[in-house]
C-alpha cells in the first residue's frame, strides 16, 4: 500500500551514492560483532520484503547496499504486498515450513498482529537496541518482536490552489461543498479516524469505547461524495486534477511534490495520526539465516543506515542525532522534539490491531452506502 | 417460348400473365453468367417447374423472381408490377424453402400465422384461417405441435400452409422435396399438385428430379449453364426435346455421333433412319438420339416389323429394375455404341442374357437429329 | 508397369509412429479406460477446486480472536450471522447483483448487433475488421483497460478536453457507479459477441429471408424469430457476462473510487486488509452460493440446452 508509481530522484541517486562511500565508516560500528570469529555461516543472500518505489530505494541505498558491502550477503527485496505476504508467513509458520522471506518491512499495526499471533522472533537481544529512542520499543507488547524503524504523519496534503487564503486550519474545513467529489482518503479510513473523532465534537479518550463522533464526521465527508483508494491513487489523482485534498503518509505527498505535483501538506489544529512502521523476522529460519537477518535489522537502526534510508523517505527515525533532510527541519510532519508530537495523534497499536477491523467496517459501511 | 415472347407492359394485355421473365442476366462475378439472357412469361393459375441439374442457374433465376436477388440485366414483373418496387416483407409471394425454414421456436399452428401476423390480417379471422390450411395440407389436430415433433412430411405440410395461407400472388417452391426419400417426395409431389389446383395459386417450382417436373407441371422450363433450354408443357418436353441436352435429361436416351447425309445420320458409313430436329446442312457433324423405350428388340436374325433401321447387336448387360428390364446393348455395325433399351414384360423374365445375339431396330421418326454442340452432360 | 503416382504422406508416416509408440505407453488391452485417462487432469483440477472449497467453507465457521489473530477453534456460523446483518454487505452485495444484471443487459445489447453484424457480412474484409476489432481488447488485460479509461475519462482527459474545446466545464466522469458499469460492459463486449457468434451462425440466413417472404419488415423479422432462435446463445452470453461481473474486482476497484465495491472487493478487504480468514471465507461462499443460485435458476426457467449440452437443432 505504498507509493510505487516512481523511480529515483535526483536526490535519491545522490543519497545512494553518498551510502557508497561511507559504507567504510559504518564497519566500525556493528563491526564487532559482524567479524567475530563464532559467526554462523552465511547465506548466499536474504529476502526482504519492501514497498516499491521511492520506498525501496531508500532502503536499499540506506541499509541493503553498504549491508552487503559489510558482509558480502546479498539482499533481495520482495515487493508482495504487505498484506499479501501477511498470510503467507503465517501459513507458513502453521505448517512448519521455511518462510518466503528473512526480513519483513511492515507498519506497526499489522507486524503487531504477526506478533500476537506468535509467528515473530524475538529482537530485544539486538546490541543496536541501546541507541534508539522510545519510538523503537513496540507499545503494549512484551521485549522487541518488532522494532519500530521510524515514524510518519497522516497529513493532510492539498493543492495550493484550491486554497488561495493559506493553508486549512482544520479537517473541517473539507466540510465546504466546493470540494464535493475533491477529497480522497484510504479506502479502510486509515489515518482518519482519529483527528475525526476530535473534528465530530468527540475526544481520543473515548477511543475505542466511544467513537461515535468520529462516524458522524466521515458520515459528513461522505455526504461530499470523497475518493477512497491507496498511496497510488492519491499522487495519480492530485498529477491529474481529479483532488484537491487528501489524508495520506507525508512521504507520499512528498514523493509527489519531488515529481513536479504542486502539493503542499499541514497538521491541522485538530492534529494528524502518528504511527510507525516497523522491521521483524518470521519464525521457521535456519539458524544462521536468522542470526544474519538480525544482522540486518540491527544494522538498519544504526545512525548511518538511518541517515541515509531515511533521508530518501523524509521520516523522523528512532535514533537520536540525525540531521532532518532538507527543507524538512521544522515540518509539522517531521516531529523529533516533544514539542513536535503535541499535535500528533498517537494510539497505541494493542488498541489499534484489536479495533482495526471494526473500524475499517464502520468506515466502509458508512462509505459504500 | 425458348425464345423471348414479346414482353408487354400494358395492364390489359398483362391481365393474366402473372409472371413476365425478360432478358435477365445476373452476374456474380465469377466469370461466367449465372442466368443468361433468360426471358419467359406465365400464365396466372399455372403450375411451372424450372428443371436443371445442380449450378444450371435454376435456383438463382427463382431467387431473382423471388426478389432475393437483383438481375444485372433484365426485368422481372408479377403481375405487371417490377418485383424492386417493393422490399420484400410486402411483396406477395409465398416461398417453401430448401430447408424449409420453419421457426423452431414455434408451434405449427403459430408458423402458420406468423404471416398472418406480420401482414396484419384481422387477428380475429387467423385462428379460422390457420384451421383451414393445416386442414387443407392434412395438418387438423396437429397445430399445437412443435416443429420438432413433425416428421419430415408433416414439416413439409407445415411449410407450404405457411407459404399460402396469406394467399399470395405466387408460389415459390425452392426443391424443398430434395431431402425427402423418395416414397414420401412422390407423395409430396401429388400433394403439392392438389393443393396447388385446388387454390389456383400461380407456382414456381424448381427441381432437379425430372419425374417431379413431369408430374406436377402445367409447365416446365429446361436450364443449363444458365440458359433456358427449352420451355414447353411436360408431354411436349418429353416427346420433342429441343435439343440434346435436354433429351438426355429428360427419360433415358441414347446418343449416336455422327454426319447428316441430308436425309439421315451416317455413323461410320451406316446409314441411322431418322427424323432432324434443328436446321442441319448436309455434312454438318450431327447426334442422334433415341429413348431407350422406342428402340425395339429382337432374336437374331428375325425381321422387326415396321423398323426403318434394323442392325445386330450383342447384350452386354440387364438391369432389373422391378417394373422393367434395361437391356444395354452394344451395335458393333455403329462402332459399338451401347443403347439402352427398356423391356416391359415382367412375365417373360431375362429373354437374353449377357453375351446373348439381339436384333435391334427403330422407325424414322423416333431417332431425332440434333445438330452437335457440346457433349451431352 | 503403371506409374505410382500416391505417395504415402509423411503426416501419415508420422501418425503411424506415433500410435505404435503410444500402444507401447498405453496397451490397446486399456482403451476403454482412454476416455477416464484424458479427462484425469480435469478432474484432478475440479477436485482441487473442490478440496480448496471445502477449506474455505471450514475456515468460515471459525472466528478471528483479534487478542492472538488466530481463528477460533469451535465452529460457528458467527461469520455467516455478520455477513447477513450486515447493512455493508448487503448494499454491497445488492450493488454487484445490480451492476451484474446492468452490465448483463447492456452487454447483450450491444453483442447482438456487433455479433449480427460479424455473422451476417458478406464482406470478408469487414469480418475481419470486426473480428480485429473485437480481439485488440481482449489481449489487453482488465486493469491496464481500466488504467486506460483513468486515462481518457479523467478530468484532464481527452474526453474533457474535447468538452473544454466547446466551453463545457471539466465533469467528473469516473469515481462513480455508471463508470463500472461502463467499464464492466467494455470489458465484457467480446465474450458476449463470442458466445453469440456461434448462436447465430447456426441460425440459417434462409429463416430470416423467409421471415421476410413472409410479411416480417427486418425488426420485426430479429424481434420475431432471430432473437428467440437466439435464446440458447443470449442465456449462454448472458449467464457468462453475468457471473464475471457479479465476481469482479478490477472495475469496482480501479474506476468506482473506492466507493462502489463489490463482493469481490469486500472479500478481498477481509483476507488482505483485515487479516479474517473467517469472514472472507464466509463471504466467499455466499458469493459462489449467489452465482450458482442465479444460474440454476436460469437452467431451471430455460433448461440446460441453453449452454448447447444436448440441445436439439
Amino acid at each position: 500500500m505504498r507509493y510505487t508509481g516512481k523511480g529515483l530522484t535526483r536526490r535519491g541517486l545522490m543519497r545512494s551514492a553518498m551510502a557508497t562511500s561511507g559504507a567504510a565508516l559504518v564497519a566500525g560500528m556493528p563491526a564487532g560483532r559482524l567479524l567475530a570469529q563464532d559467526e554462523p555461516e552465511k547465506p548466499s543472500e536474504i529476502i526482504v520484503r519492501a514497498w516499491g518505489g521511492s520506498w525501496v530505494e531508500a532502503l536499499k541505498a540506506g541499509v541493503s547496499n553498504p549491508f552487503t558491502e559489510m558482509t558480502g550477503i546479498t539482499v533481495r527485496h520482495d515487493l508482495t504486498e504487505d498484506n499479501e505476504i501477511q498470510p503467507k508467513i503465517w501459513a507458513a509458520v502453521a505448517q512448519n515450513r521455511m518462510p518466503p522471506i528473512h526480513v519483513n518491512w511492515d507498519t506497526t499495526t499489522n507486524a503487531t498482529k504477526s506478533a500476537l499471533r506468535g509467528v515473530t522472533e524475538d529482537l530485544s537481544d539486538l546490541p543496536n537496541l541501546a541507541n534508539t529512542t522510545d519510538l523503537a520499543k513496540p507499545v503494549g507488547l512484551d521485549g522487541y518482536p518488532i522494532v519500530n524503524t521510524y515514524g510518519y504523519v497522516y497529513v493532510l496534503a492539498y493543492r495550493p490552489e484550491a486554497f488561495p487564503d493559506g493553508p486549512p486550519q482544520s479537517w473541517r474545513d473539507l466540510l465546504d461543498p466546493r470540494f464535493d467529489g475533491r477529497i480522497a482518503l484510504y479506502n479502510d479510513g486509515i489515518g482518519f479516524h482519529f483527528p475525526a473523532q476530535v473534528a465530530g465534537g468527540g475526544s481520543l479518550d473515548d477511543i475505542p469505547e466511544n467513537m461515535e463522533p468520529c462516524w458522524d464526521f466521515v458520515r459528513e465527508i461522505k455526504a461530499l461524495n470523497p475518493l477512497l483508494g491507496e498511496d497510488p491513487d492519491f499522487t495519480a489523482w492530485f498529477q491529474n486534477g481529479e483532488i484537491d485534498v487528501a489524508c495520506t503518509i507525508s512521504t507520499n505527498a512528498l514523493a509527489a511534490q519531488q515529481n513536479g505535483v504542486p502539493i503542499e501538506w499541514t497538521v491541522p489544529q485538530e492534529g494528524c495520526k502518528f504511527d510507525t512502521d516497523g522491521l521483524w523476522v518470521p519464525q521457521g529460519l535456519p539458524e544462521n539465516e536468522l542470526y544474519w537477518a538480525k544482522q540486518y535489522i540491527n544494522f538498519a537502526i544504526s545512525q548511518e543506515a538511518q541517515q541515509v534510508w531515511l533521508d530518501g523517505l523524509g521520516l523522523p527515525g528512532v535514533v537520536p542525532g540525525l540531521t532532518p533532510p532538507e527543507g524538512l527541519a521544522d515540518d509539522p510532519s517531521y516531529p523529533t522534539e516533544p514539542e513536535d508530537f503535541e499535535n500528533l495523534i498517537r494510539i497505541s497499536s494493542e488498541v489499534q490491531v484489536q479495533n482495526e477491523s471494526e473500524w475499517f467496517s464502520r468506515f466502509k459501511e458508512i462509505m459504500q452506502g | 417460348m425458348s425464345t423471348a415472347e414479346a414482353v408487354r407492359t400494358d395492364t390489359a394485355s398483362t391481365a393474366t400473365t402473372a409472371v413476365s421473365v425478360d432478358g435477365v442476366d445476373m452476374d456474380f462475378g465469377t466469370g461466367t453468367l449465372a442466368v443468361r439472357d433468360a426471358s419467359f412469361t406465365l400464365e396466372t393459375g399455372r403450375f411451372l417447374t424450372i428443371l436443371g441439374p445442380s449450378g444450371s442457374g435454376k435456383t438463382t433465376l427463382l431467387r431473382l423472381i423471388a426478389g432475393f436477388q437483383t438481375p444485372t440485366r433484365g426485368e422481372i414483373r408479377i403481375h405487371g408490377q417490377r418485383i424492386s418496387a417493393k422490399p420484400p416483407h410486402k411483396r406477395s409471394i409465398g416461398m417453401v424453402f430448401q430447408r424449409l425454414a420453419l421457426f423452431p421456436h414455434m408451434t405449427a399452428a403459430e408458423n402458420v400465422a406468423f404471416p398472418l401476423k406480420m401482414r396484419r390480417h384481422d387477428p380475429a379471422t387467423t385462428p379460422d384461417k390457420v384451421d383451414a390450411y393445416l386442414r387443407l395440407v392434412r395438418l387438423d389436430g396437429l397445430g399445437d405441435r412443435r416443429i420438432h415433433e413433425l416428421s419430415g412430411g408433416q414439416q413439409q405440410r407445415v411449410a407450404i400452409a405457411r407459404a399460402l395461407v396469406f394467399e399470395p400472388d405466387l408460389l415459390l417452391l425452392d426443391e424443398p422435396l430434395a431431402a425427402l426419400d423418395r416414397k414420401l417426395r412422390e407423395e409430396m409431389q401429388l400433394e403439392f399438385r392438389r393443393i396447388q389446383k385446388e387454390l389456383g395459386v400461380t407456382t414456381i417450382n424448381v427441381t432437379h428430379d425430372q419425374r417431379e417436373a413431369l408430374v406436377v407441371s402445367d409447365e416446365i422450363i429446361v436450364m443449363d449453364h444458365g440458359e433456358i433450354q427449352q420451355a414447353a408443357r411436360p408431354s411436349e418436353m418429353y416427346r420433342n426435346p429441343a435439343n440434346a441436352f435436354v433429351a438426355n435429361f429428360i427419360g433415358v436416351t441414347s446418343f449416336l455421333d455422327g454426319r447428316f447425309d441430308g436425309g439421315a445420320l451416317d455413323v461410320g458409313g451406316v446409314s441411322c433412319a431418322g427424323t432432324p430436329v434443328s436446321k442441319l446442312d448436309p455434312g454438318s457433324p450431327a447426334r442422334g438420339a433415341i429413348r431407350a423405350e422406342q428402340v425395339r428388340l429382337g432374336a437374331p436374325g428375325t425381321t422387326l416389323e415396321a423398323c426403318d433401321t434394323q442392325l445386330d447387336g450383342v447384350v452386354d448387360d440387364v438391369i432389373f429394375e422391378g417394373e422393367r428390364l434395361v437391356y444395354v446393348v452394344t451395335v458393333p455395325a455403329l462402332g459399338d455404341a451401347a443403347l439402352r433399351i427398356y423391356h416391359h414384360d415382367p412375365a417373360a423374365q431375362d429373354l437374353y442374357g449377357a453375351g446373348a445375339a439381339v436384333r435391334v431396330g427403330w422407325t424414322e421418326a423416333d431417332l431425332r437429329i440434333f445438330k452437335k454442340t457440346g457433349e451431352p452432360a | 508397369m503403371p506409374d505410382r503416382s500416391f505417395r504415402y504422406p509423411l503426416r501419415w508416416h508420422v501418425m503411424d509412429a506415433l500410435e505404435r509408440g503410444a500402444d507401447i505407453l498405453w496397451p490397446a488391452t486399456f482403451s476403454r479406460m482412454t476416455g477416464w485417462l484424458l479427462a484425469a487432469p480435469a478432474i484432478l483440477l475440479v477436485g482441487l477446486l473442490v478440496l480448496g472449497l471445502i477449506q474455505i467453507g471450514d475456515a468460515s465457521m471459525h472466528v478471528l480472536d483479534t487478542s492472538t489473530f488466530r481463528m477460533s477453534e469451535a465452529y460457528t456460523l458467527a461469520n455467516y450471522a455478520d455477513a447477513f446483518t450486515s447493512a455493508v454487505y448487503f448494499k454491497v452485495a445488492w450493488r454487484s447483483l445490480l451492476a451484474a444484471a446492468l452490465t448483463t443487459a447492456l452487454t447483450l445489447a450491444f453483442a447482438f448487433p456487433y455479433a449480427y453484424a460479424m455473422v451476417r457480412t458478406r464482406s470478408a474484409t469487414v469480418r475481419k475488421a470486426l473480428l480485429i476489432a473485437l480481439f485488440l481488447p481482449f489481449f489487453i488485460g482488465q486493469v491496464v483497460r481500466a488504467y486506460g479509461w483513468l486515462i481518457i475519462l479523467g478530468n484532464n482527459g481527452i474526453v474533457n478536453d474535447m468538452l473544454g474545446v466547446v466551453g463545457v466545464e471539466p465533469i467528473r466522469l469516473l469515481f462513480n457507479f455508471p463508470a463500472v458499469i461502463f467499464g464492466l460492459v467494455q470489458y465484457m463486449l467480446p465474450f458476449g459477441v463470442l458466445m453469440l457468434a456461434p448462436a447465430l451462425t447456426a441460425i440459417p440466413e434462409e429463416t430470416e429471408i423467409a421471415a421476410g417472404s413472409l410479411g416480417a419488415s427486418w425488426p420485426r423479422a430479429i424481434w420475431h424469430v432471430i432473437l428467440p432462435m437466439a435464446r440458447p446463445g443470449l442465456i449462454g452470453a448472458g449467464i457468462v457476462v453475468f457471473t464475471l461481473s457479479l465476481t469482479d474486482f478490477a472495475m469496482p476497484a480501479i474506476l468506482g473510487g473506492g466507493s462502489q465495491d463489490f463482493i469481490a472487493n469486500a472479500i478481498y478487504d477481509q483476507f488482505f486488509r483485515t487479516a479474517d480468514q473467517g469472514l472472507g471465507s464466509a463471504l466467499a461462499l455466499m458469493l459462489v452460493a449467489l452465482g450458482s443460485l442465479i444460474v440454476g435458476a436460469v437452467f431451471t426457467l430455460f433448461g440446460a440446452g441453453t449452454l448447447a449440452l444436448g440441445a436439439r437443432k
